[in-house]
């Protein structure tokens, strides 16, 4: 063809991010600028590749040296502050966020000796890294939060692997005490997903077991986890593994299994984590006639019990199909899914019997399998995921989902109309495909699938791998039906998405054409006077209802609109009245700013809610749903109390949108 | 620094530009860099040799700094901008003891004059004049269209004004109207007018020592004032024979010696080649760095080496590759201009950013909202690079940036 000689078999961004570098190495101090950013943009797009980071960081001191950093902060690495990392990379624009990323690299290889840079020794470059993972362990553990997922796009990813490709190479030792800190408030939340947590306590007993680390008071906390994971009990203390463990059960007297049986059901409601161990025992005891010691083991109460007594066959063939070590989490689940006496309501029972029955088709089987893995069939994969989702409602996160509506309808469901889940569940999982109505028309989630495939969701449970694809691609054309009306589609797709209790009137504090804020205090005096017990005349909320808020970062700058679902409203033992509502987020935790900071725990949250103050809230909230039966006096409501949250709306995400009419 | 080679010459730089002085800064030559005052604390900061100098017109003070050079030991200037194309001439008349380069340097600096000399040389060129005032631009335009046998009313067929001494597009338009006359500031006559060609329009880089060419390029226009690529397409390329022969009869016709000229040429639907003009500078849209990045050698190392009177044949055999068969590949360019009268920010199509052949892009963040109105062809926004193997692709590729929008 052409006398050109081709670059033969180097991939062509390989060839041109060496061939910047080498423009840069070449490149006089004083024109070093011209060439930083063509190396940055290459990075930018080698990063988003399998292996890229490995690779820039094989490269990252030859980049230093080329003088990347030169003319930046980041060329004086002694002074730069590991606080500062994070605000880089969730605010920074995306050539600060590689550059940052590509200090980093650098940092590790300075770290781990493969590097020298005069003025910073690799023990500083140590502790500097270790810092930088300390301060962003909640990035470590979960996906992105919706701030970052918004900002970074496609570099999202990137830095989640970054996180952990520099906690893999710096070790755990360094980081243990917040890493402690951080998985007891994680499982503080009951999530269904455990396995970054899991993974974490890994890390954490290896540390331990190596010696020579002071916890300090952490020491404690960093027993239990490891405890509960990995030998709750006398009989496994020493982690025989699972094999040997089940030959010590063979041999224990009736005493020695009950003691086992208390040890797993206290380490199990206390941690929330539940030990491969653990299934082991309680398959042993169902083959081996000793189902009597099944309520210690789930660690049942007198509720729990009597459920179980009355559905035991029922339970046995649950457990015999769903319960393994690979699945022994579910343990929590059922004990969970006994508890809340929904085996009670009629259809549920039946349900779960053709849950047991159900053969999946072939496309959900290789879903499931590609997603969770083959040692189980799927249909063991899917029940374990069922009784999960139904012992814990409000533990279902979004995984790396962008969309945060299926996940809050799966909530609801298991929340308040288990049985159309289980149904929905069957259905797809036969059929592979769901239909809705909406308006009166019906609409398939396959055809809708089949004109725009949508993406596996990872990272979350066996129920939402298999039902979010249907749901979003059922929700976006909801949203397309409704997209030339002019206003917030909400106002007709969640009635006719979740269910008949979601409220028919919607109630939503902005103007959907100009964004602006409109009658900002009517729409918070109605909030109030329909779900604050005070002015409502004390009526409990009936049905969780969605809500729509604008989240805000911790600078109180708005982020992006979020859905969540309002829970109840009740005093804590402060007797502050706080708005519990359920966050599909993988993380609740999240500070909001200017002191709204959502708390998890310790304010009367229930496992998986979390919680404002109601006017914190209330300044949150820019879509409800209300009943438009109930007749409301808001005038009962006091204008002190509108006009603080109406400030701490102003003062951040509607800090833009007064308009005349707000 | 590098060490220099003292059996080198010392070069003198006329201008101020980062990228000509890092890679001279790495060359073997010794060099001074003249240019205007406003660079002197950046260069003593960085140790850049610099001695100051304002480029207006030519004048009496013109002697002084060549008087100034010659005592610090510069055996050659080397002009790196249009504007300083005459002073180099001037200086280098005085360094070389060679009055002749001063009026070969005028014949650079005016457009007009240029293409007279061209055709006195027998070069084939458009039919041009000089306009000194609006009535000037539409008599040309008339007469032009009348010889072409059009009709009144028959659309126009456009003829082209250029400033005498701007570079590339500065002050270039097309004038098919007599509103697009009407259009014209009284600030931009006098200027030289050209009939329209249709057909091919490329420009050559040619690097000339004792009179014979020692490297020439050939860089393809995808669309004038977007973009261009180098090497060119084999297509183009097969016309590198007839390109050398007039790239000869232009150093007879303008009496090189040596250095460095930039013209540009039409190939019209009937295969004749008409000169456009000539810069002796280096011609602009980063042609250099496309050199550079295709062939591997440094283009303003090569230009200094073809200025200094103590370069060898030997040495220029060593550094110069084998034109087109020696590229590593093709190297591109495409300029950007915001489409939409408002924009917002910069958005890189997802189609640009993961073709394998994009390297990186220097465009800016806008600054404000409203994009400012282009008159004649204005100048871009910044440039997109690209790169890869295939030039038919590459020339598509660049083809297709143009309908793209960048600034949304």
């Amino acid at each position: 063809m052409h006398a050109v000689t081709a670059p033969g078999d180097i991939d062509p961004l390989e060839e041109k991010l060496t061939h910047a570098l080498h423009a840069l190495e070449q490149a006089r101090p004083f024109a070093k600028m011209r060439h930083q950013g063509a190396l940055l943009d290459l990075s930018a797009r080698l990063l988003q590749r399998e292996g890229g980071l490995e690779r820039l960081h094989a490269l990252a001191t030859r980049m230093d040296r080329a003088g990347l950093f030169a003319g930046t902060d980041w060329d004086t690495p002694a002074a730069l502050l590991p606080g500062l990392v994070r605000h880089t990379l969730e605010q920074g624009a995306k050539q600060t966020v590689v550059l940052e990323i590509l200090s980093q690299l650098r940092m590790l290889a300075l770290a781990k000796g493969e590097a020298e840079h005069p003025n910073l020794t690799a023990q500083q470059a140590r502790h500097f890294l270790t810092q930088v993972l300390a301060l962003n362990l909640a990035r470590i553990f979960a996906a992105a939060s919706e701030a970052e997922r918004v900002r970074l796009g496609g570099m999202a990813p990137v830095v989640d692997h970054l996180f952990h490709f520099l906690l893999d190479e710096i070790g755990y030792q360094q980081i243990l005490g917040n890493l402690i800190e951080e998985v007891w408030r994680i499982l503080a939340q009951r999530p269904i997903q455990l396995d970054h947590v899991k993974s974490m306590i890994t890390q954490i007993s290896i540390v331990m077991s190596q010696g020579g680390v002071d916890l300090g008071e952490n020491r404690l906390g960093a027993d239990r986890l490891v405890s509960a994971l990995f030998g709750p009990t006398q009989g496994c203390l020493d982690d025989p593994g699972l094999a040997a463990y089940r030959q010590r059960l063979d041999a224990m007297d009736r005493t020695s299994l009950q003691q086992e049986a208390y040890g797993f059901a206290r380490a199990m409601h206390d941690t929330g984590l539940v030990s491969d161990y653990h299934a082991v025992l309680v398959r042993w005891l169902l083959g081996n006639e000793q189902g009597e010691l099944l309520p210690d083991a789930l660690g049942l109460s007198s509720t729990g019990v009597d459920v179980l007594r009355s559905y035991q066959q029922l339970v046995h063939h649950l457990i015999e199909e769903a319960i393994h070590p690979r699945t022994a989490q579910t343990l929590y689940g059922l004990a969970m899914m006994l508890e809340r006496c929904i085996l009670y309501a009629p259809p549920i029972a039946p349900a779960l019997w053709r849950q047991l029955a159900l053969r999946v088709s072939a496309n959900t089987g290789t879903l499931l399998g590609n997603t969770l893995g083959r040692d189980l069939a799927p249909e063991q994969q899917l029940l374990a995921g069922v009784i999960s989702l139904l012992g814990l409602p409000l533990g279902v996160g979004q995984g790396n989902n962008p969309t945060c509506q299926a996940a809050r309808a799966l909530s609801m469901w298991s929340y308040n109309d288990p049985d159309y889940l289980l149904h929905i569940i069957a259905h797809a999982a036969r059929f592979d495909g769901l239909v809705m109505h909406f308006e009166g028309a019906p609409l398939h989630s396959a055809r809708l699938l089949a004109a725009h495939p949508s993406p596996s969701v990872l990272d979350t449970d066996p129920v939402s791998i298999l039902l979010v694809p249907h749901l979003d691609a059922i929700y976006n054309e909801m949203g397309r039906l409704c997209a030339h009306r002019g206003e917030d589609p909400h106002r007709w797709i969640n009635p006719e998405f979740h269910g008949w209790w979601v409220g028919r009137a919607f109630v939503i504090a902005v103007d959907v054409a100009s964004g602006k804020l409109i009658n900002f205090d009517a729409f918070l005096r109605q909030f109030y006077a329909s779900y604050h017990p005070y002015y409502n005349g004390n009526q409990p909320l009936i049905h969780p209802q969605p809500a729509g808020i604008a989240v805000t970062d911790s600078r109180a700058q708005f982020v992006g609109w979020h859905a969540i679902t309002i829970i109840r409203v009740a005093l804590d033992q402060e007797n502050v009245m706080r708005v519990y509502f359920f966050n599909p987020n993988n993380d609740s935790g999240q500070d909001w700013g200017n002191g709204v900071v959502v708390s998890t725990q310790g304010q009367g949250e229930r496992y998986g809610e979390s919680s404002l103050p109601f006017e914190q809230l209330a300044s949150r909230l820019y879509i409800f749903h209300d009943d438009p039966t109930e007749e409301l006096d808001e005038f009962d409501v006091p204008g002190e109390e509108i006009q603080r949250a109406r400030e701490l709306a102003v003062n951040s995400w509607a800090v833009n949108r007064l308009s005349p009419k707000s | 620094m590098t060490d220099n080679n003292p059996d080198k010459g010392y070069v003198a730089i006329l201008g101020w530009s980062l990228n000509a002085i890092d890679a001279i800064d790495r060359f073997d030559r010794r060099y001074i860099i003249v240019a205007p005052e406003w660079a002197e604390e950046y260069a003593r900061e960085n140790d850049i040799p610099f001695i100051s100098w304002n480029f207006e017109r030519i004048n009496d003070r013109s002697f002084e700094i060549a008087q100034r050079l010659k005592d610090e030991g510069v055996d050659v200037a080397v002009p790196l901008f249009e504007e300083t194309v005459e002073w180099a001439g001037a200086i280098n008349s005085v360094l070389l003891d060679n009055p002749r380069l001063m009026g070969q340097a005028l014949l650079f600096r005016d457009k007009a004059l240029m293409k007279r000399r061209a055709q006195l040389g027998g070069i084939r060129v458009g039919i041009f004049e000089e306009a000194h005032d609006k009535s000037d631009v539409i008599h040309f335009l008339r007469r032009v269209n009348q010889a072409l046998l059009k009709l009144d009313g028959d659309p126009n067929d456009p003829i082209h004004l250029k400033a005498f001494d701007k570079a590339g597009c500065l002050g270039h338009r097309v004038v098919r109207t007599a509103d697009d006359v009407d259009n014209i500031p009284d600030e931009e006559f006098p200027a030289l007018m050209e009939s329209h060609l249709d057909g091919w329009e490329f420009a050559v880089e040619a690097f000339i020592k004792d009179r014979k060419i020692q490297f020439l390029n050939i860089s393809e226009y995808v669309t004038l004032g977007y973009s261009v690529f180098v090497p060119a397409t084999p297509d183009l390329e097969k016309w590198r024979p007839r390109v050398t022969e007039e790239i000869e009869k232009l150093i007879e016709t303008f009496d090189i010696d040596f250095g460095f000229i930039h013209p540009e040429y039409f190939v019209t639907n009937d295969g004749k080649m008409y000169f456009g003009e000539v810069a002796y500078r280096p011609p602009g849209f980063q042609a250099f760095e496309l050199i550079e990045r295709a062939y591997g050698f440094n283009a303003y190392q090569a230009m200094v080496m073809m200025f200094d009177p103590k370069t060898t044949q030997q040495e220029m055999d060593a550094f110069f590759p084998k034109p087109v068969a020696d590229a590593k590949g093709h190297a591109g360019c495409f300029g950007v201009y915001p489409k939409r009268r408002v924009i917002s920010e910069l958005a890189i199509p997802d189609e640009t950013e993961n073709h394998p052949y994009f390297e990186f892009h220097e465009l800016p963040s806008p600054m404000e909202n409203k994009v400012p109105k282009r008159t004649a062809f204005g100048t871009h926004w910044g440039l997109l690079h690209f790169f890869g193997d295939d030039p038919y692709q590459l020339r598509d590729l660049l083809k297709k940036q143009e309908e793209l929008d960048f600034y949304v």
